[in-house]
């Protein structure tokens, strides 16, 4: 009640002041593929909808952007020299505080990738709804940050390369991390602040894999096949883990049949004030 | 209407289909009759033609002739800012075509559209203004196309990178060793930016909004005044009887809520136990300051409507009950009447800033001074600074207003001074 008062207190004091108009604007850029081998790709993007999947491989990249001119500006540059390419939006500095709200139109950004080149991609997203589909890709190292997102990262068919790692940093977010396996990634990180976040160790494992996972506040959801031998270190304070299905080694925790499974993933736990559920599939 | 429609289109399609088709500057083919029909039926339809192609279709193509030293230059050399090249470009697109001069280092300009022949191999930039820019042969620099598309052809090559503002890029195959990029024409599509309001209206909108914290205010007063009728004449008592000291202590404590606030998180965080508390503790503290400063408000006004209120009493010009409830809706009354002001006032150019000013401040006074008052009676518990010096019983009315209680005036009661005369006679 009190609040409301004061709400309407302020839209009183405030009156009948108008934002600015919003301008849409779209934009496009791509490269078609003329010899290169690898790409390292910078993607950032503040605000929207953010869909990234494979491409055609005789196009190096792709980038469609509908993106408010008021705030944003489009951001494309590649660097023939490193074979890196920067995508995303630069502020024009008059977002304000906010970079998102429902008064405004959304933006929206379809960035392709080739599946021809070793990839190594760097994305940084602000308050986006995210689909990042890295299946069939030659990724060779993934990081991902999210500030105040929905992020979904999947790898529905398996990486075409050895990936060195995959690094997920969640801000106060809501992330899918599907299909780590598909993934050929020796080391994944992931760090959550405040959220829900769900780790699907399912796909075709091919190598051992370490995976690193820091948590505070945040409800972890843990999908694991048990074709695949998996075995936790935990260090947990205010959290609670499912401990069914579960044997103790000592200190760890391991899945049924780790000692004969043929592919095994050692997972570090670190959780503050959580959850830990566990799905086996 | 449907009919109608048709049977016009049927005209239009036999007028555009005898029209001679060197009239077409872009051919005469069937296409283009086939395109000159659509626009004409969009224009008669009302809805907007592709302005672009319509406007470069009347330009007769030719070179942009290069501008003298200091003139008009335009630099091809880096197509990665599309949005300055689009400014840049625009001012000379806006020109007058006669007047058309730009400077393109390492290329040239065209006005309208161009092809580059399949035979042909042209070194250099090039850029063309309000035209489509065709390539099936070879162009060693990068290529941009303002006001119109780019069409690279099978077997053509563009060595550098392409960029169509506000038109798009066709690759049919060609090779393009750079990037392509595309930038939109006017905005795709823009929210619904609401007219202005007239005077009327927000006038309206103000009053409407003033009401509405009236209304709510008036609502928490009469739960305050139903369950915390005793807190709430305490702190009413505080406002009343000390008020400077009261606005005093408002004051310290604004200006010390959020240092309280951080020593309390920084506390709870350090001892091990108290970050459990941490987030119920911020909830709560936010809660209190809330209550306190709504509360002590709605004390003063209840201050004000009692003041008011008995004084029309006991002069014998208002009759009924006087009560809590009473006192807030005319203290409300009075609060909000500065507000009411500036609803109705407030587009007055000078007087409605002032008028709007003087509220603000008033409110915050009566805020300030309500929280300092709900800070010294510990929300209503302690009577200290209430003036409750007689029991409540005794504060009839008649006691209040028409009985002088310090003073000369109390010297000179009716009665008073015969009695004494009496005596010493």
């Amino acid at each position: 009640m009190t609040s409301r008062a004061a709400l309407c207190a302020i839209l009183a004091l405030v009156g009948t002041e108008r934002g600015a108009a919003q301008q849409m604007r779209d934009f496009s850029s791509a490269r078609q593929r003329h010899g290169e081998t690898r790409l390292t790709t910078r993607l950032d993007f503040a605000a929207g909808t953010l869909r990234l999947a494979p491409g055609p491989a005789g196009q190096l990249y792709g980038f469609a952007l509908t993106y408010d001119a008021e705030r944003f500006r489009p951001a494309s540059r590649f660097d023939p020299a490193t074979g890196s390419v920067r995508l995303g939006l630069e502020s024009t500095g008059r977002s304000g505080i906010r970079v998102s709200s429902p008064g405004h139109l959304e933006q929206s950004a379809h960035v392709t990738l080739s599946p021809a080149v070793a990839l190594a991609l760097d994305v940084t997203l602000g308050a986006v709804d995210a689909d990042i589909e890295l299946g069939g890709l030659r990724l060779t190292s993934l990081r991902v940050e999210t500030g105040a997102s929905r992020a979904a990262i999947r790898f529905s068919r398996p990486n075409t390369t050895r990936c060195a790692s995959a690094v997920v940093e969640a801000g106060a977010a809501e992330v899918v991390f599907a299909g780590i396996g598909n993934s050929r990634c020796e080391r994944i990180v992931f760090t959550g602040g405040v959220g829900t976040a769900t780790l699907d160790l399912g796909g075709a494992w091919t190598n051992d894999a370490r995976l690193d996972v820091r948590l505070t506040m945040v409800d972890l959801t843990l999908r694991l096949p048990r074709s695949v031998g998996v075995r936790v270190e935990m260090e947990r304070f205010l959290s609670t883990f499912d401990e069914g299905g579960w044997t103790r080694d000592g200190s760890a925790y391991l899945s049924p049949g780790y000692a004969t499974s043929r592919h095994k993933v050692a997972v570090s736990l670190a959780t503050t004030v959580g959850n830990v559920d566990v799905e086996w599939r | 209407m449907r009919t109608r429609s048709a049977v016009l289109a049927l005209i239009l399609l036999l007028v555009g289909a005898t029209r001679p088709a060197a009239a077409d500057p872009r051919g005469g083919d069937v296409a283009g009759v086939a395109r000159d029909f659509w626009e004409l039926i969009q224009q008669i339809r009302g809805e907007p033609a592709d302005s672009i192609r319509t406007r470069t279709q009347a330009i007769q193509p030719r070179a942009i002739p290069a501008a003298e030293a200091g003139g008009f230059l335009v630099d091809l050399a880096d197509l990665s800012h599309p949005l300055a090249l689009e400014e840049q470009i625009g001012r000379l697109a806006a020109m007058p075509e006669r007047e058309m001069r730009a400077t393109i280092p390492g290329g040239a300009a065209r006005l309208g559209a161009f092809s580059v022949g399949s035979d042909q191999t042209l070194a250099g930039h090039l850029l063309v203004v309000r035209g489509d820019a065709q390539v099936f042969g070879r162009l060693q620099g990068n290529l941009v196309a303002y006001d119109g598309d780019i069409v690279v052809h099978p077997g053509a090559v563009v060595s550098g990178d392409v960029l169509a503002i506000h038109g798009v890029v066709h690759d049919r195959g060609g090779e393009i060793g750079g990037e392509l990029r595309t930038l939109s024409a006017a905005p795709v599509e823009t929210a619904v930016v609401e007219p202005p309001l007239s005077a009327g209206e927000v006038t309206l909108r103000r009053v409407a909004g003033v009401l509405g914290v009236f209304l709510t205010l008036a609502a928490l007063g009469y739960g305050l005044a139903a369950f915390g009728r005793h807190n709430l004449q305490v702190v009413s008592d505080t406002v009343s009887h000390s008020f400077g000291r009261a606005f005093v202590t408002g004051l310290v404590g604004q200006i010390l809520i959020l240092p309280t606030f951080g020593m309390l998180v920084v506390g709870l965080v350090l001892s091990v136990a108290g970050i459990l508390l941490l987030p119920f503790a911020v909830a709560v503290y936010a809660l209190l300051v809330i209550v306190g400063v709504v509360g002590g408000y709605l004390a003063v006004a209840h201050a004000m409507g009692e003041t008011y209120t008995r004084r029309r009493l006991a002069q014998g010009l208002m009759m009924g009950a006087a009560g809590s409830s009473r006192f807030l809706l005319a203290g409300l009354a009075a609060t909000m009447s500065l507000w009411i002001a500036w609803a109705l006032f407030g587009w007055v150019p000078v007087a409605g800033s002032l008028i709007r000013g003087a509220a603000i401040l008033v409110t915050w006074l009566l805020a300030t001074a309500g929280l300092g008052a709900a800070m010294l009676s510990r929300a209503g518990i302690r009577e200290n600074f209430a003036g409750r010096i007689i029991p409540p019983e005794a504060l009839t009315d008649e006691y209040l207003w028409a009985t002088p209680q310090f003073g000369v005036p109390a010297v000179k009661r009716p009665g008073a001074g015969s009695r004494t005369g009496g005596t010493g006679a």
